[in-house]
């Protein structure tokens, strides 16, 4: 019982994190038709300039600082890079996109060397939150909910009740209407994609300590982060809620438990031995398959429901 | 293979609609259309902007699904039917908004719509340029349309009046007996649409085709017989002259029936929408 | 700007391609020039293969190395056992035993894979990528874990005298398979499937309507790219005599995708000049600086910006003004164009360098240029090479508009001229 909350309650914490990291990637890729391969790089930045930030000044400047230059970043890549593909159509600005994930990269491997750095959490959120039966749970993990569900109504909030949100919205599926009736199309979209990269950002402050920085988390999660595009359907917030979570506890849960088919079939009396045919794969423990089964649902789905979970047809 | 239909196995309709429905969510565009056209009849439908005739051809043709009624095409049961599978049964359909193979030359264009009718298939193992039957027909086509002397232009770099000759070329290329053509001569000038309609006139010899149209001119003058088309519904059906004198058409569509636009812009009818 | 269809024989171009593979390594006699070569016909055979689904059916997939690296792990696990005596096949056909198995899992994956296209199709091929990857070290008894599974390319009786023992004979066997390889890739692009591919990836609803399966369209497309990619697989394994989980990794993926691009997506030479630039960066540069890699992705984010129809593009362009006989015009502007690019990347290069030796643990902070020694904890150093860059960017600006304007007049007159 014990374990079993506090797994749920991790799972949570890492879903809604991976959240923050589809619903940024969601909201580009509905508004901008663009889908940005980079975006777990603006995460792992996210990271590193709150490190540097959290080194040499504080954690809580660098929750504010990490996003704001992360954002701007992103501002400039849509003004000077995205824009000038743009014309080129959606394969090449995911190509740039991607390109500019393997520079990011290298650019980190450039300044901060190759091994991981020490992002720590601050010292008056290291802790237990409270026990459950004989488990702490720490208030990080907690923190990390917070601010997840807070971003999230931000920008609920921004784009449903403020004029800005409006013309966004306006702006997806009209966007020449938009221009016409004055707003500056074109530094929506900057605004959008850096409010996008401002938010990978984020989660990459409140993640990078939480688990762990460096180069290779970028590689690590982006393509969990597609999945669970896929998975929850093209374009579709709901359904990158819902994937996130599921995700979120799928591995959680995965990786803390030791089942496997030879456990299953020796519960029946079937003993497997190394003479069986494809006993590798009957021995495979819960917790080494972990890494694949997000690409397992993806496929699954795919066979049995290619729209996702929420997705309306593909544009 | 000719392209007479075959009466033999058929005396219906060659397309029938029995009572189609269809909503996107709460909001009906087609709402109870029963329509017959026999074969080889040029039927064209007509009615004002956001009527549904778009939406009918796409159901026709299987890019939407009905939300609920059936259609028929030589008797054969269609609905819900892919594109794909209903082009197979020889029903082939053009575009509003051109719709061609913008990096292909001309003479890819019509000879990839000529592949699947002349049997190749998916095939990987015959050479292309050797496929003599296929060539002949894509020849005779081009011809047709005119775009002979433009056959390895890539066709994103042709003229609008010859993207829209394309778009019928493409649709006729595969030998298909039941046509439909949606607003062919939208854009044109007046010598262009003279030889579109000529063009029209041509090729569906022998054929059914079903037009949908904005231009009077064109409608009364290739027509066997029109239907109208308001808020889904069709309002009335016969040939020409008893769709010029019914007062439901006047009042909802035609209007002042005496001037006649040829550039296909909307009759000063078009408070049909009171 | 208009690509017009080359009239030079077709006969004349394969026969020039046929003889500069039996010549290349008379003419490049170094060693390192002949492991090289050899790698870049593999790797030939591997961009073209995935220029099949791009190029040709404007599929993008992150994930094609899964089929060339399933390919090697079958054809290596087959030569391991003909070295036990368990089968009898020729070392020189074992391409195709790793073609069919990219073939296999081909049909396999491309099921799934192909009923989605677009965006959603690329995501679909990067997750299948890191399943295979994860699944690859999650079974070491077959995938021999992180260390890989390794053999011997020199196995059964020598045919004629060859064992394909030395590097030599190699490298003929990969020309062999990659001059086939090349061909029948050509032939497929002439068949009533390989114009359909291009019908589906120009505009995949009118396909539907002239009555193509599109779905199935882009299956067959994939499966038959898959099994060139298992020949370029089992030629690595063949060469390098072993396969690890790197051969169906993400990075593969990528590598290939980035040949590809810079070489040129829209013909079908692009991927052949890409794979030979490509290896050329990865075997050459790697050894001269570390920050290669940052090198490689910069010059393809610069292709994606401004020549996106890479480097087959550049070049075909020219071809127009040459026969009008006016490329000397263009000679002075691409001359200063490429002096100011020059200018800019040393400043660049000289940048690099320092943040990798400050960022290094342990490495000298000194840069030694042309006996010029630079510590790049001091200011000065920085400050030149910045404003070498800052210079060479600057100049690059007007030269690339020099070059524009007198382009533009070219191009100008050429459209006047014709009919």
């Amino acid at each position: 019982m014990e374990f079993f909350l506090i797994q749920t309650l991790n799972g949570i914490s890492y879903g809604l994190l991976l959240f923050m990291l589809s619903s940024g990637l969601t909201l580009v890729f509905s508004l901008m038709g663009v889908l940005n391969f980079a975006h777990a790089s603006f995460y792992m930045l996210g990271a590193y300039f709150a490190y540097q930030v959290s080194t040499k000044i504080g954690f809580w400047p660098a929750l504010v600082l990490a996003p704001m230059l992360v954002g701007l970043i992103g501002m400039a890549v849509e003004r000077w890079g995205l824009r000038t593909v743009h014309r080129y159509g959606h394969v090449a600005e995911l190509l740039f996109t991607f390109g500019l994930a393997y520079l990011i990269e290298e650019a980190v491997h450039l300044v901060w060397g190759r091994i991981a750095v020490e992002y720590r959490v601050p010292p008056e959120l290291d802790g237990p939150l409270f026990t459950i039966y004989t488990s702490q749970y720490p208030i990080y993990r907690g923190f990390m909910m917070l601010v997840a569900v807070a971003m999230l109504v931000s920008i609920w909030l921004a784009l449903t009740r403020t004029r800005i949100g409006l013309v966004i919205q306006a702006a997806l599926t009209h966007p020449q209407t938009v221009e016409a009736l004055g707003h500056n199309v074109p530094r929506v979209f900057m605004l959008v994609f850096g409010g996008g990269a401002a938010l990978a950002g984020l989660a990459g402050v409140i993640g990078g300590n939480a688990f762990v920085t460096e180069p290779g988390m970028a590689a690590a999660v982006g393509p969990i982060i597609f999945v669970i595009v896929v998975v929850g359907g093209m374009g579709s917030l709901a359904g990158a809620f819902v994937a996130s979570l599921l995700i979120g506890c799928l591995q959680t849960f995965a990786v803390a438990l030791d089942w496997s088919f030879a456990a299953l079939f020796a519960r029946f009396g079937y003993t497997v031995t190394s003479e069986t045919p494809l006993a590798a794969l009957w021995n495979i423990g819960l917790s080494q398959a972990a890494p694949v089964l997000p690409y397992v649902l993806m496929v699954l789905l795919l066979i049995f429901r290619p729209r996702g979970l929420m997705g309306t047809r593909e544009g | 293979m000719s392209a007479t239909p075959s009466f033999a196995a058929n005396h219906g309709p060659a397309i029938e609609l029995r009572d189609v429905h269809k909503s996107f969510g709460t909001t009906k565009i087609i709402n109870g259309v029963s329509l017959a056209i026999p074969a080889g009849e040029r039927h064209a439908i007509i009615g004002p902007n956001g009527a549904g005739k778009s939406t009918l051809f796409n159901l026709v043709s299987g890019r939407y699904e009905v939300s609920s009624g059936r259609i028929l095409l030589n008797g054969e049961d269609i609905t819900g039917l892919k594109p794909y599978q209903i082009n197979r049964k020889r029903l082939s359909r053009s575009f509003q908004v051109t719709n061609i193979f913008h990096n292909l030359s001309v003479y890819e264009n019509i000879r990839c719509a000529e592949l699947w009718s002349a049997g190749y298939r998916y095939s990987f193992w015959h050479r292309v340029g050797a496929l003599k039957d296929v060539q002949q027909r894509a020849e005779e086509v081009m011809e047709r349309i005119g775009l002979a002397k433009r056959r390895d232009v890539p066709a994103g770099t042709l003229t609008y009046a010859e993207q829209r000759a394309l778009e019928i070329g493409i649709t006729i290329a595969g030998g298909s007996n039941v046509i439909l053509l949606d607003e062919p001569t939208s854009g044109m000038s007046r010598t262009e649409t003279a030889r579109a309609v000529e063009l029209i006139r041509q090729v569906t010899e022998g054929r059914t085709l079903i037009m949908v149209e904005h231009d009077m001119g064109v409608v009364f003058n290739l027509a066997d017989r029109i239907s109208v088309l308001v808020y889904g519904e069709v309002i009335a059906t016969g040939a020409p002259e008893e769709i010029r004198a019914n007062p439901a058409v006047q009042e909802a569509y035609l209007g002042a029936l005496h001037k006649e636009d040829d550039a296909g812009a909307q009759p000063a009818g078009d408070a049909a929408h009171a | 700007m208009k690509y017009r269809p080359l009239n030079l024989g077709r006969w004349l171009i394969w026969g020039a391609t046929a003889l500069v593979f039996l010549v290349a390594p008379l003419a490049l006699r170094q060693a390192f020039a002949l492991t090289m070569m050899t790698q870049m016909g593999a790797f030939i055979i591997f961009a073209l293969s995935y220029n099949m689904l791009l190029g040709q059916g404007g599929m993008l997939s992150f994930g094609h190395a899964v089929y060339s690296g399933l390919g090697a792990y079958i054809t290596v696990h087959v030569l391991n056992l003909v070295s036990k005596g368990t089968f009898s096949v020729p070392v020189s056909l074992l391409p195709l035993v790793g073609g069919l198995a990219g073939l296999v899992f081909g049909v396999l994956f491309g099921y799934v894979t192909t009923k989605k296209a677009g965006t959603t199709f690329a995501l679909i091929s990067l997750g299948i990528g890191e399943m295979v990857y994860a699944c690859v070290l999650m079974f070491p008894d077959f995938f021999g874990g992180e260390a890989g599974v390794s053999t011997n390319r020199v196995v059964g009786e020598p045919f004629l005298g060859i064992t394909f023992g030395p590097a030599i004979q190699v490298y003929y066997l990969v020309a062999f398979w990659c001059f086939a390889s090349m061909a029948a890739m050509f032939a497929l692009t002439q068949t009533p499937l390989g114009r359909m591919a291009n019908a589906v990836r120009d505009n995949p609803e009118r396909a539907e309507f002239v009555g193509y399966n599109t779905q199935h369209v882009r299956f067959l497309q994939l499966t038959l790219s898959a099994f060139f990619a298992g020949v370029s697989g089992a030629l690595s394994c063949i060469n390098f005599e072993i396969v690890s989980a790197e051969n169906v990794s993400a990075i593969r993926s990528g590598g290939v995708l980035l040949a590809t691009f810079i070489g040129g997506v829209p013909f079908f030479f692009g991927p052949i000049i890409g794979a030979v630039v490509f290896i050329f960066f990865v075997v050459a540069l790697s050894g001269f600086t570390k920050a290669w890699l940052l090198y490689l992705g910069l010059f393809f984010v610069a292709m994606v910006l401004y020549a996106p129809g890479g480097i087959a593009s550049l070049i075909l362009l020219q071809l127009p003004v040459i026969r009008a006989r006016r490329f000397r015009e263009m000679l002075v502007p691409y001359a200063l164009a490429l002096a100011a690019g020059l200018v800019a990347l040393a400043g660049l290069i000289g940048m690099v360098e320092m943040v990798y030796r400050l960022s290094e643990q342990g490495a000298s902070t000194v840069l030694g240029v042309l006996g010029f020694a630079f510590d790049a904890r001091t200011a000065p150093p920085w400050i030149a090479f910045g404003l070498v860059l800052a210079a060479g960017l600057a100049s690059l600006r007007y030269a690339a508009r020099f070059a524009l304007a007198r382009w533009n007049a070219i191009q100008h007159d050429l459209l006047a001229r014709q009919p």
